[in-house]
């Protein structure tokens, strides 16, 4: 409410702008129908980005707040800025993949990925080109 | 609470303002398979000022709940003429519109070295003043249950006072209420902006809720949801289409063994609880045996 009540009367600092956190997901089907493992990448300017505690979500963008999976924390993989956890989807199709990010750097991510049974792969829109992350 | 049940619990308040916008309706007589696109106006009016213009969000919900009322009158202006099903249709089509039109809205600013604003199909990312803040998914979840809390007693007050029961005469026999002097239209007219600002309320939430947003989240689906929670939960009482929320999103995190199959059992539900009963739970005669068993006791 604080918050609130500071932000209505106007005096809520802006925060100063930080170089922005760049994901990346690759996943391969586990053989088991909609499980999929996978291997988030993690960077800030280019400096992959270790020792952050990451839990992986995902919605369908169709049926944001009903058709979606329950978060999964992610476990440090075997390079630096690299995260692996097992996401198990229910349906083939485009997710909206939530990165969430904790611990020494908090913030949040969503990446639109396309998985079917030969692994995953950035959504394309209509327009024709991949959603930036 | 851990992440999952606060987030779980995010999701029912947020569905809860989306489906008490259609039950409002409802009550007035009136079936909207489109309160999605009053959702959406108020996500991305919302997301635009706090995003691009740095508007406090407490501001940015006020203004999208304005604009969400001034579509609302704009789309009811021509359909409120229209009965039934062709109502029904006619608010359909518009929220269609409503999301195409989100599809070709581009209007990005650079802040911070990134793009921000609607990029089409592409989405809205960005929308991070809740985050920025420091505001915790705990605290966001008390702001989105305290708005909840205000507006469930906004409409018990009006469902008993003179108004309320206007609203449900004219929403039982439109004809029968203009003839005791009723103004029917204008009535309606005021229903539908009030039901657009509090689906445009539910969508500023949402959007900052998420940090991101897309035409395709506002699409028929959310729609149907809206309408059958409130008519799970039945049309006798405010705390009807909460409950429709709650059976709903319970029943759906109850059955995630059955993975996508659960959604089929969303569907068997509604169909059956229209059948059984059409006016849901929570329908005039339980409110009534309810408040007779209370008072009673009292």
């Amino acid at each position: 409410m604080k918050v609130l009540l500071l932000g209505l009367l106007g005096l809520a600092a802006v925060p100063a702008a930080a170089q922005a956190i760049r994901a990346e997901l690759d996943c391969k089907f586990s053989g088991t129908d909609f499980v999929y493992d996978c291997v988030v990448r993690l960077a800030r300017g280019g400096v992959p980005l270790a020792g952050v505690e990451l839990s992986i979500g995902a919605d369908m963008p169709s049926m944001p707040m009903a058709h979606n999976i329950k978060p999964v924390k992610a476990k440090p993989g075997k390079k630096p800025g690299d995260y692996e956890a097992r996401l198990d989807l229910e349906m083939a199709g485009e997710w909206a993949v939530k990165l969430r990010l904790s611990g020494p750097v908090r913030d949040q991510l969503v990446l639109h990925y396309e998985f079917d049974d030969k692994g995953v792969r950035p959504a394309v829109r209509r327009s024709g080109t991949s959603p930036r992350k | 609470m851990d992440e999952y049940s606060v987030g779980v619990l995010t999701n029912i308040g947020l569905f809860s303002f989306l489906a008490l916008s259609a039950y409002l309706l409802l009550i007035a007589g009136e079936m909207s398979f489109g309160q999605q696109a009053f959702f959406g106006v108020g996500a991305y009016t919302g997301g635009v000022l706090t995003a691009i213009y740095g508007v406090p969000l407490p501001l940015a919900a006020l203004a999208a709940m304005a604009s969400g009322a001034l579509v609302a009158v704009l789309v009811g202006l021509p359909t409120l003429r229209l009965r039934g099903l062709y109502f029904a249709m006619a608010t359909l089509a518009a929220a269609e519109m409503a999301r195409i039109l989100f599809e070709v809205l581009h209007f990005q600013h650079e802040i911070g070295g990134e793009l921000v604003g609607p990029d089409g199909t592409q989405g809205f990312r960005g929308i991070r003043w809740v985050f920025e803040r420091g505001v915790e998914p705990l605290e966001y979840l008390a702001i989105i249950y305290g708005l909840l809390f205000t507006v469930l007693l906004a409409f018990l007050l009006v469902e008993r006072s003179h108004l309320g029961a206007t609203l449900r005469s004219v929403g039982a026999d439109p004809e029968l209420a203009a003839s005791l002097g009723v103004d029917v239209n204008r009535l309606k007219l005021g229903v539908a902006a009030a039901a657009g600002a509090l689906a445009a309320l539910g969508g500023v939430l949402y959007a900052h809720h998420n940090t991101y947003i897309e035409p395709r989240n506002f699409d028929i689906m959310l729609g149907v949801h809206s309408l059958a929670y409130a008519l799970i939960g039945g049309l006798g009482t405010a705390f009807g289409p909460l409950l429709g929320v709650l059976v709903d999103l319970g029943l759906l995190e109850g059955t995630r063994v059955f993975q996508g199959y659960r959604m089929i059992l969303f569907g068997g539900l509604v169909a059956v609880l229209l059948v059984f009963r059409p006016r849901g739970l929570l329908d005039e005669r339980v409110v009534h045996w309810i408040r007779d068993r209370a008072f009673k006791r009292a």
